[in-house]
């Protein structure tokens, strides 16, 4: 007689389960959901369409300062010398379109889906509170965002560096490296404000996407349109969500803008941005009722 | 403001209260969603019976604390849910009326997702999607993404999202909507095995009386923002009102005609004597059968189906009652103040 063969037995079913271990509470549902969205936004574990917008995003803002890199690698030495790179102000414009694609299309899907699918609920009924949720959401959107205006401009420190031309001495590569990150997060931060609260107001993602791509728009024509035909100071030019941010970047980086405006200004109309996109978000969710 | 009745226990001894709320009021603008309810729900399954628009779900986003009553007070699982939130809902789940899920996340990764918003570690959220998944009948399932799933199998993945992180409570609103007679007869066996063998007690939402009568052990009907009648089902179905069921050995003639005089209303069916009356019904009954010396094989209050017990609180049908008053204007149901049916007898009411 033979003995059962048991190589290709398996439990599939093992019941239901107490659970006694340890939770990890309201930090850990934090934790969670800013990873799931990050995900989420990036389009991983996801169809290859999700994927096409943010990696395009992405890699738009990464090219030029991977060029750049490649010259300075590539080329000789004399060529290098007269070899002009962009400063770190002049590099912003370059991300400009990764931005857009990011505030438009892809903030949207971290806010609106959730509302769409009823998964706003589920979130609510977990340990995260309306606040939690959102501080979660924005750390989501300003993580995704910072990929590509923190991510290239320490790429342009590289070949600034390779060039000979970069930061001397520890004390300065820090204040550069401070400034690089300072300016990518505070543009981060804008953006993530704004896009949160247009998306907070409507459950499509496209209307979404109308309504950031207007508000930029709009709001910068009329800011320019303004500041050219009534005379208004140069500093108005803070309160472009085009213009501002970029030359609140420049400010950071001690370059001069283009436009007279000084760094209090720049920061007020940045500042002032950011409360209005983050009290219109933060607004909307303590007043939706989301159990139906 | 409405009084009910006794804890939804089936036990013995009584049990601490999952679930309890006093006086609980709760308006949206002008409409009064809940208008002094006071709820107790027990160990076990517990259904919370109302037509749509009776506060159902605006009492589960109080117990969940998403909302702050506006009047009374709030217990659940012994904490404030308006000022212990987070502590409550890490111990509860709930399963939200709505079928519209992401439809491109795989059910495996959305449980496993909501088991780590819970605070259970990756690796533990991991394993336990999975089995929970295939304790719902699932397993075959459960990389298929939730777009491509049917609505029977999507009320399933809810209730796997419920109890993935073993919670002492499961909320579920309205379980079985959209599902056809067979996944429904499922569905109540899966919650029924949830609340006796997982050890979870379950509070279940339904506007239908069958079910919650085939799968709860207590129920509390809403009605109009009140809560009209609640209790274990065997009270609530054994209730004086009903009347009494008695069996006899020997000919009954002689008490038919004593308790005929007596003004009760009779009804014979299969050798089964039925009395209708008030509560003093049963100690007529009593007095009869000792003055005759008859003797008795059964006698017992007579068990009302939910039906009779919506009836008997002027519930038609289970549907809200339309009022003289003007119709609730958010939810289509009666939520003005003076439209509270009448209650049982037997049963205390209303001040």
């Amino acid at each position: 007689m033979t003995a059962p063969s048991t190589s290709g037995a398996r439990i599939i079913d093992r019941g239901y389960r107490r659970y006694e271990g340890e939770r990890t509470g309201r930090g850990g549902a934090i934790g969670t959901l800013w990873r799931q969205s990050v995900q989420r936004a990036m389009g991983l574990r996801r169809s290859t369409w999700a994927k096409i917008l943010p990696f395009a995003a992405v890699l738009i803002s990464y090219v030029p300062a991977v060029v750049f890199i490649g010259q300075v690698a590539l080329l000789p030495d004399e060529q290098l010398e007269v070899l002009e790179l962009p400063t770190y102000g002049d590099y912003f414009p370059f991300i400009q379109a990764a931005l857009t694609l990011i505030v438009a299309f892809i903030a949207p899907e971290v806010l609106c889906t959730d509302r769409r699918t009823g998964m706003l609920g589920i979130y609510l009924a977990s340990p995260l509170t309306r606040d939690s949720y959102l501080v979660a959401k924005a750390a989501a959107v300003l993580t995704v965002l910072s990929m590509v205006t923190v991510g290239p401009p320490l790429l342009m420190l590289i070949a600034y560096v390779l060039q000979g031309v970069g930061p001397d001495g520890p004390a300065e590569v820090a204040l550069t490296l401070i400034r690089i990150v300072g300016a990518g997060l505070v543009l981060g931060v804008l953006y993530t404000a704004v896009s949160l609260g247009v998306s907070s107001l409507t459950d499509r993602k496209s209307f979404a996407t109308a309504a950031m791509l207007l508000l930029t728009l709009v709001s910068s024509i009329f800011v320019g349109v303004l500041v050219e035909t009534t005379g208004l100071p140069d500093g108005f030019q803070a309160l472009s969500l085009l213009a501002g941010p970029f030359l609140l970047v420049k400010l950071i980086h001690g370059e001069v803008p283009p436009v007279d405006i000084s760094l209090p200004a720049a920061l007020g109309g940045t500042a002032l941005w950011t409360l209005a996109g983050a009290v219109v978000c933060r607004v909307r969710y303590q007043v939706l009722q989301v159990t139906r | 403001m409405t009084t009910t009745a006794a804890p939804a226990a089936p036990a013995t001894t009584a049990p601490p209260a999952v679930v309890s709320a006093r006086g609980v009021v709760k308006r949206w603008g002008s409409t009064v969603a809940l208008d002094g309810a006071d709820v107790q729900v027990g160990r076990g399954v517990t259904g919370l019976l109302g037509a749509n628009g009776s506060g159902k779900t605006t009492l589960f986003g109080l117990l969940l604390g998403l909302h702050r009553p506006d009047e009374g007070t709030i217990r659940v699982l012994g904490l404030d849910p308006s000022t212990a939130g987070p502590e409550v809902r890490a111990r509860v789940g709930y399963s939200p009326e709505h079928h519209s899920l992401p439809p491109d996340v795989k059910a495996v990764d959305f449980v496993r997702h909501v088991a780590e918003l819970h605070g259970l570690p990756r690796r533990e959220a991991t394993g336990r999607a999975s089995d929970v998944l295939w304790q719902v009948g699932l397993g075959e399932e459960r990389v298929r993404p939730l777009g491509t799933m049917s609505t029977g199998q999507r009320q399933r993945v809810k209730l796997a999202q419920a109890i993935v992180h073993d919670p002492v409570l499961a909320i579920l609103d309205e379980p079985t909507e959209g599902l056809d007679p067979v996944q429904r007869d499922d569905m109540l066996a899966l919650i029924r095995r949830v609340g006796h063998d997982f050890g979870i007690d379950v509070l279940l939402s339904s506007h239908v009386l069958d079910e919650v009568e085939r799968v709860a052990d207590g129920a509390v009907i809403l009605h109009a923002g009140r809560v009209v009648d609640s209790g274990s089902l065997h009270e609530l179905q054994a209730s004086n009102a009903g009347g009494l069921v008695l069996e006899l050995d020997g000919d009954p003639r002689e008490l038919l005609l004593a308790l005929h005089r007596r003004g009760y209303r009779l009804e014979v069916t299969k050798g089964r004597l039925f009395v209708d009356g008030g509560p003093d019904v049963f100690d007529g009954v009593r007095d009869e059968l000792a003055r005759l010396a008859l003797p008795v094989r059964r006698l017992e209050p007579r068990r009302r189906s939910l039906e009779e017990v919506f009836l008997a609180a002027g519930l038609v049908g289970g549907q809200a009652r339309q009022p003289d008053s003007e119709p609730n204007p958010a939810t289509g149901a009666d939520a003005a103040a003076g439209a509270v049916p009448p209650v049982p007898a037997g049963r205390r009411a209303a001040p």
